[in-house]
């Protein structure tokens, strides 16, 4: 189940929003896709990113996959234990296996995003 | 007719030996080593250093592969470099035997031209002889280009040369210069065990590569943790005498300071063009101090040819080679013309890379409607039971005429695997005529199969898009 306090971007990464500060991370449905994840190429502290462009990369055994910010911002925080060991994304995507905060720019933006139940309905109509 | 050759490099000594099989007495004239650059301070001396290093790479993740260890798993450098050693010294010698076998007379010393039928040699003994000749085939190759405000010394502040016969692992490197042979130098010394920090000038690394490759060789150096910084200058460079410093200390022009036991310079290769009489029968040079060639390997003087790095071009053993026979061949009275429309290179980091023909940006620059196919190394089942996924293949089509036009590969073997796309190229081939040949299963080949395929759209084992 994907949980309902996050809301989630059609690029199947999900934002948890507390003030200005925004969890990022790869969805649930996402991290299944992509099986075994091996590498994860993650974004700098300090740098910028926009919404609806690439913040990352993600290798797993299957395929090479971009990270779509799901919101606009600054890196101020990235889980640097997935250097070591990405295969966190797979075991805990919503939790322990977050990618970066982002500092944003508006936070309007996330009011934009998807809830869970339209997330649900997204993947599936993605699936069909 | 007497031919005199200058440098026993990959050009001079195929040039030599070519001639000497239509019939010429070849003189061939060697100031180091035969072999060259290629044989004794570049391709086969790094590579069997690329080679030690994957062998400790392999077994350093044997466990990966089911097997146990008992034990630790070290590098030794001097049996390093005494393999390395080994392996030089018996292609030397091969070429000596080929020179023996055909009769060419190999002269060891400095050669210089004084006219089109006198070459004097300086001999290491300090006499001179003067050899009369017919012909000249000037093939003195090139040496690693120092920064002349830090210029090498060979203990601190090393070339590609000094690299080569290091003689203990530095704790830390510098290198300056991420083409070629500085990402080469960092895979290997990074897997021996020294922290690795490159500095480029350009925007990417092998930036004369496709930007696709370098993105991903990029992120393969990051993998290792060897950090890179791209779009840098270097400002000044301090510490020569590292004892008393703590290092050498690198400033870069962005106001960062780096420090490291050893500064490897890797800036691009000077041009051998200088004091070999080139002057004095008054051989034409270009702004850099090429010697002008024409197709047929032909300088401006009658009976004075010029072939590989000296040429300028792209640096590359196997086109000096090529040139070499293209030369020898009309020396010999035999006409024939160089064709570089086909080039296929390689770079031996970890991953390998291969490439031939146009990358992308070139194919666009010069107007071709072009289609792309990529394909990742990661969804082939060979890669997966070799343990080495990382990496593609893309394959740059011309979208008018479907010819393939480009190809790049970064990934395991891709020295080797280029080679499908060179001969598709030089073939005139079709993206389709690539795709519908059958490709061995399971091989690392079927990567070019699905690239072709996925030009159209096509790719079997690709998630649909």
């Amino acid at each position: 189940m994907n949980p309902d306090n996050i809301k989630y971007h059609k690029e199947h990464t999900w934002v948890k929003a507390s003030g200005k500060k925004a969890t990022v991370g790869i969805t649930d449905y996402a991290q299944d896709a992509l099986g075994d994840i091996v590498y994860i190429d993650l974004p700098e502290v300090d740098t910028t990113v926009e919404a609806n462009t690439e913040m990352s990369e993600i290798e797993s055994t299957k395929a090479t996959s971009a990270v779509i910010a799901p919101v606009s911002g600054t890196i101020i925080e990235v889980n640097e234990k997935l250097a070591d060991s990405p295969e966190i994304i797979n075991e805990d995507p919503y939790g322990k296996g977050w990618i970066a905060v982002i500092e944003m720019d508006n936070e309007s933006e996330v009011d934009d995003l998807m809830d869970a139940g339209d997330y649900e309905r997204y993947i599936e109509e993605e699936a069909k | 007719m007497k031919l005199t050759i200058i440098g026993a490099g990959p050009g001079g000594y195929v040039a030599a030996l070519k001639a000497a099989q239509l019939g010429a007495q070849v003189t061939v004239i060697e100031d180091t080593e035969v072999g060259g650059t290629c044989l004794n301070r570049g391709c086969i001396p790094t590579k069997a250093l690329v080679a030690s290093s994957e062998a400790l790479h392999k077994a350093k993740n044997l466990e990966e592969f089911g097997i146990e260890v008992t034990g630790d798993i070290n590098p030794n450098l001097s049996k390093i470099m005494e393999r390395k050693n080994k392996v030089v010294s018996t292609q030397v010698k091969g070429i000596r035997s080929l020179f023996k076998s055909w009769g060419v007379n190999l002269i060891e010393g400095r050669g210089m031209i004084l006219t089109p039928e006198k070459v004097e040699v300086q001999k290491k003994d300090n006499t001179t002889e003067i050899i009369e000749t017919d012909k000249i085939i000037v093939a003195t190759g090139s040496r690693p280009a120092q920064i002349p405000i830090f210029p090498f010394d060979g203990e601190h502040i090393l070339s590609s040369d000094d690299a080569l016969n290091i003689k203990s692992i530095p704790k830390s490197l510098i290198i300056i210069g991420a083409g070629v042979i500085g990402c080469e130098f960092a895979c290997i010394f990074k897997e021996l065990g020294t922290e690795v920090t490159m500095v480029e000038m350009m925007p990417r690394a092998v930036s004369t590569e496709d930007p696709e490759i370098s993105e991903i060789i990029e992120k393969e150096l990051k993998k290792k943790k060897i950090k890179l910084m791209t779009g840098v200058k270097v400002e000044k460079v301090e510490g020569h005498k590292a004892e008393e410093n703590g290092g050498i200390h690198v400033y870069l022009a962005d106001g960062k300071e780096l420090v490291a036991e050893k500064l490897l310079v890797s800036i691009g290769r000077a041009l051998n063009t200088e004091n070999i009489g080139l002057e004095a029968v008054g051989i034409k040079k270009g702004a850099r101090g090429e010697i002008l060639v024409n197709e047929k390997m032909e300088t401006n003087i009658e009976g004075i040819y010029a072939i590989g790095d000296v040429t300028g071009g792209i640096l590359l053993a196997h086109t000096a080679s090529k040139q070499g026979i293209v030369a020898a061949s009309n020396a010999c009275g035999k006409e024939k013309r160089y064709d570089s429309s086909v080039v296929p290179a390689a770079i031996f980091t970890s991953p390998e890379i291969g490439s031939v023909g146009l990358r992308e940006h070139q194919a666009k620059d010069k107007g071709i409607n072009i289609k792309t196919g990529h394909f990742q190394f990661r969804a082939l089942g060979k890669a997966h039971a070799m343990g080495e996924i990382a990496g593609m293949i893309k394959i740059v089509a011309d979208a008018d005429t479907d010819k393939v036009i480009g190809v790049h590969i970064i990934g395991p073997h891709a020295s080797d695997l280029v080679h499908e796309g060179a001969l598709a190229i030089k073939a005139g081939l079709t993206v389709k005529e690539v795709a519908d040949m059958i490709h061995a299963h399971p091989t690392l080949a079927e990567g070019l199969m699905e690239a072709a395929e996925d030009v159209h759209g096509e790719a079997i084992h690709a998630p649909k898009k």
